[in-house]
């Protein structure tokens, strides 16, 4: 986490075609890797286009690095990289060409241009496709390249709008890797847009999520990650009907999801060993151990739901948080 | 032994001028460009008329050289080089660039929108004016260079052969000239990149451009016979910007190429003021268009 | 689970005691487009439930649910979808409902509209698909948008839709080519209880994912493909109990990995124990999990060993997918 807020967001609204898209938003956000959540619609597009410089607001203020991005957006956009979400590149120009191009747009010489734009390809894995057209990269290929333009004219702040779209899961972890490289760099900052809450919680250190134009959270995932030491999911060999009220009379919650997982919350009085000294005594073995690795979705549910009722989208039986329903979540 | 570890840096060297920026259009375009042999070829043929005029006024102001073609000493071309002269220039070079704008005009902005690529350029630090700068420029250093730039060039060969008589009863037409090749070129060029901009596909947009002029023209002359009038001839565009041109090089009214193509005609010719309207009202068109399709994202309503 | 050895044998798949009337049956089907291939001596038995077909871009999956939906022919080999065969359109394209990974509408078209001609190219009356368009309408929540004109509808919206549309004349196969795709959060677990509602109602749900985590979570089958040949299917959960000629990995955090580990040597049925690199952790390799976990678990409750989490290494489809078919995939 930086000191000096990454984004400033005072009252900042944006309409749009008469509508008002973004409706007084205010926050101030420090992290390294930013996630930007939020349903369909709620606005993460728009805002990283205001953001961007593509639409004026109609109120309020946004800040980056402390600069107002509309007297200095031309400073900013030197410091701003853009990884857009649709495909985004000219196709008769080689990837070198294109990326080249790009970094002398951003401003830098001709022949450092040249020479990021090649050690952008390498870093995000690109050999020789780098000479062939872009037109003729295929689906993974054109995100690498997408990240490599981004990334060329050397950028302190890197928007990047759902990297990982239509990666195999090679491309993915790769594509992973890559961010979170870039966020350990010293003086770098990220906004990550994406749905993937997986991708958000592996690479991100806070998160801000938005519902219907307005603020529905802000959340530092790691503070939350240190307090998550106590929700637990368990997998275990053998009959686990029994375990759940063995460990209630521990004093934990705990639900059976099929025949074999468990999943529970640990109080700070009980150690794991009495969970295992349990099973034991029940005969069965505790073969899989881990903390919750979806506490971002529980965060995220709940930001949805403080914030207008209905947080599913397609209609369903019962409420979310009924013990053992809808998956079962806890 | 050292092992080095590639990592992500970021950028702390030196950056190039901020208006200087629009020039990297150009040099990637001409690079593009000048890749198909056909369009170089042809570029290069578009400088024949510049080549016969600058024989023409040699042998014009040359009695020797005259005898070696043929000639008699006393004998000369049966017109003299003034403003008619480079009138008729410039319209044969502007027919041979109208092609040339055709081809290149819709390679400039169609492949940038094709893939979305306007983000690109408008995430950094530039503008949609710089875009559309960069872009004519482009056109303009080309048109330019195959009828401003030569015509000018003759006009000093001649200035200098014909002596400073010549010189002096002529001094408007080097306006005339600037004037002329500018207007066209940049009318030319902002229609080519509008069209190219509404049309993603780079053969429709060459398509609809040239269909643009023959169309409006056969309107004209449709117009013209049907309510009995010369007013149509306003949306024939060879024909308002030949009427702008004889203004401007002070030439009387000719039975022109254009009239040839429109086929039936009206004796009485177009107001020069209303010709300048016209194109005025072409540019703001085109302008327009422009600024509605080169956009960073596109507001879909509903 | 069955895996494929070096000379590409079909499995021998153990779907004994289903009739062909319930299955999915791939026979040795073999697909090329001129020389270019898509699948090559590919059979499958599909019994009801979720299936994921899984493997990296091009490798064939679209190839395959063309296939099955009956897009394309074979260039070669048998295909029955729960006994008809695409030749017999009528049947067949009633079972079937298919939503591709392509995003193109007509013109001008709404979301209602989208659906309701669709059931009436089925043959439904007016009113009954009227009826059937607000009941599917409202399963994928897409009621309010419906009047909206599909080319004004967000990524989601649109996906919405065309699952609604490949629902609508609820068919007995349900093939869906990366359904999840700009779908957010919510609407992703939605749709992924919705699949496997489906899968348990006795439908046939063939669905094909980048995302390896939500395969795992719904998935009852997974196919692994790569370069248009099947290299694994079947039960991912328990595979690893099966396949004996690999150790098993497993993953145990722990302050006190020494402690752990020099345990571990003296057993004979662990082949590799290796300390993380942040010192925290052992990975482990052995060829009898049973016991490793025994000796775990005694380890924990009787010596007071100190643990803070245990994980098979390779007991997942992200695990099986990094053996097959490789980690960060090679530099292109």
């Amino acid at each position: 986490m930086s000191s000096r807020p990454v984004i400033e967001l005072d009252n900042f609204q944006i309409d749009l075609g008469g509508r008002p898209i973004l409706k007084r938003l205010t926050c101030a956000l420090h992290g390294r890797c930013i996630g930007l959540l939020g349903p369909n619609g709620a606005g993460k597009s728009t805002l990283i286009n205001a953001l961007l410089g593509f639409h004026a607001p109609s109120f309020g203020t946004a800040r980056l690095f402390g600069r107002d991005i509309r007297a200095e957006i031309n400073v900013l956009r030197h410091r701003i990289g853009y990884m857009p979400e649709s495909d985004s590149f000219i196709a008769e120009m080689t990837g070198v060409q294109f990326v080249r191009y790009m970094a002398e747009l951003a401003g830098l010489p001709a022949r450092q241009a040249l020479e990021r734009a090649h050690e952008a390809f390498f870093y995000v894995g690109l050999g020789e496709a780098r000479y062939r057209r872009v037109g003729t990269y295929s689906l993974g290929m054109k995100q690498m390249a997408k990240l490599a333009q981004a990334i060329a004219h050397g950028p302190r702040l890197l928007f990047l709008d759902e990297p990982t779209n239509g990666l195999d899961p090679p491309g993915r972890n790769r594509m992973l890797r890559l961010i979170r490289e870039i966020r350990d760099t010293e003086g770098m900052h990220i906004v990550l847009s994406s749905h993937l809450l997986r991708d958000v919680e592996e690479c991100c250190d806070e998160v801000f999520i938005l519902k219907d134009g307005r603020v529905a959270g802000q959340t530092n995932l790691e503070a939350e990650r240190a307090a998550n030491r106590k929700f637990l999911e368990l997998e275990v060999s053998g009959q686990a009907s029994s375990l759940p009220e063995a460990f209630q009379s521990l004093g934990c919650e705990c639900a059976l999801f099929g025949n074999t997982r468990l999943k529970l919350v640990l109080p700070d009085a009980v150690e794991i060993r009495e969970l295992y000294a349990i099973a034991a005594q029940r005969g069965t073995q505790i073969r899989k151990m881990t903390y919750r690795r979806d506490s971002l979705e529980d965060i995220f549910l709940t930001a949805m739901e403080a914030n207008g009722g209905e947080a599913g989208s397609l209609h369903r039986a019962g409420s979310p948080r009924s013990n053992g329903g809808r998956n079962g979540r806890l | 032994m050292a092992v080095y570890k590639r990592a992500y840096k970021p950028y702390t060297g030196s950056l190039t001028p901020t208006w200087s920026r629009f020039l990297i259009l150009p040099r990637y375009a001409f690079r593009t460009v000048f890749r198909s042999k056909i369009l170089t070829g042809y570029f290069v043929l578009c400088f024949v008329p510049f080549i016969v005029s600058l024989a023409i006024i040699y042998l014009y102001n040359n009695p020797i050289a005259r005898t070696l073609i043929g000639m008699r000493e006393d004998q000369n071309f049966p017109f003299s080089i003034g403003g008619r002269f480079f009138y008729y220039l410039l319209r044969i070079q502007a027919g041979m660039a109208f092609l040339l704008n055709i081809w290149v005009g819709p390679t400039l902005v169609s492949p940038d929108l094709v893939n979305n690529a306007l983000p690109l350029y408008l995430s950094r630090p530039f503008s949609r004016t710089e875009y559309v700068i960069g872009k004519m420029s482009v056109l303009f250093m080309l048109l330019g260079g195959i009828t401003l730039i030569p015509d000018l060039l003759l006009y000093g060969i001649q200035a200098t052969l014909a002596g400073g008589g010549w010189f002096m009863s002529h001094l408007d037409l080097a306006g005339a000239i600037v004037a002329s090749s500018l207007i066209w070129i940049a009318l030319m060029s902002l229609l080519s990149l509008a069209m190219s901009a509404w049309v993603k596909w780079r053969i429709a947009a060459s398509g609809l451009l040239f269909g643009f002029f023959v169309v409006t023209a056969g309107f004209g002359a449709i117009f013209n016979e049907v309510v009995r009038t010369y007013w149509g001839k306003v949306l024939n565009i060879d024909y308002v910007f030949s009427v702008i041109w004889q203004d401007l090089f002070n030439v009387s009214t000719v039975t022109g190429i254009s009239r040839r193509w429109v086929g039936t005609f009206r004796e009485q010719d177009v107001p020069v003021g209303i010709a300048w309207l016209v194109l005025a009202a072409l540019c703001s068109a085109a302008l327009f268009m422009l600024n509605k399709r080169l956009r960073a994202r596109e507001v879909v309503r509903g | 689970m069955s895996t494929q050895t070096a000379i590409m044998q079909p499995p021998i798949t153990a779907f004994a005691g289903r009739p062909e009337s319930e299955l999915i049956l791939f026979e040795n089907v073999s697909k090329f487009y001129g020389d270019v291939l898509g699948v090559n001596r590919v059979s499958l038995q599909i019994a009801p439930g979720v299936t994921s077909l899984v493997g990296p871009n091009g490798a064939g999956k679209t190839t395959l649910m063309n296939l099955m939906t009956g897009l394309i022919w074979p260039t070669r080999g048998r295909i029955r979808v729960l006994g008809s065969s695409p030749s017999d359109p009528e049947k067949f394209f009633r079972m079937v409902g298919y939503c591709t990974q392509f995003d193109s509408f007509a013109r001008g078209v709404t979301g209602y509209e989208f659906i309701y001609d669709t059931l009436r190219l089925h043959g439904m009356s007016a009113a009954d698909a009227r009826r059937r368009t607000i009941d599917t309408l409202e399963r994928v929540n897409m009621t309010e948008a419906s009047r909206r004109k599909v080319a004004g509808y967000s990524k989601g919206m649109r996906q919405r839709i065309r699952l609604g549309q490949a629902l609508a004349h609820h068919p007995r196969v349900l093939v869906l080519d990366e359904p999840l795709n700009g779908l957010d959060p919510m609407a992703r677990a939605e749709c992924m209880a919705l699949f496997q509602s489906l899968g348990r109602e006795g439908l046939h749900v063939i669905l094909s994912s980048h995302i390896l985590h939500e395969v795992d979570r719904i998935s009852d089958q997974v196919v692994f493909i790569q370069s248009g040949y099947v290299v694994a299917e079947g039960n991912v959960h328990g595979v690893r109990d099966e396949v004996t000629d690999q150790p098993v990995q497993i993953l145990v955090r722990s302050p006190e990995p020494n402690r752990l580990a020099s345990k571990l040597f003296t057993q004979d049925h662990v082949t590799e124990a290796k300390i993380t690199d942040d010192r925290r952790g052992v990975l482990v390799r052995t060829r009898d999990s049973n016991r490793f976990y025994d000796l775990l678990n005694r380890m924990v409750v009787e010596e007071g060993l100190e643990v803070e989490a245990v994980t098979p290494a390779d007991d997942d489809v992200n695990s099986v997918y990094q053996y097959l078919i490789g980690s960060e995939g090679a530099s292109i």
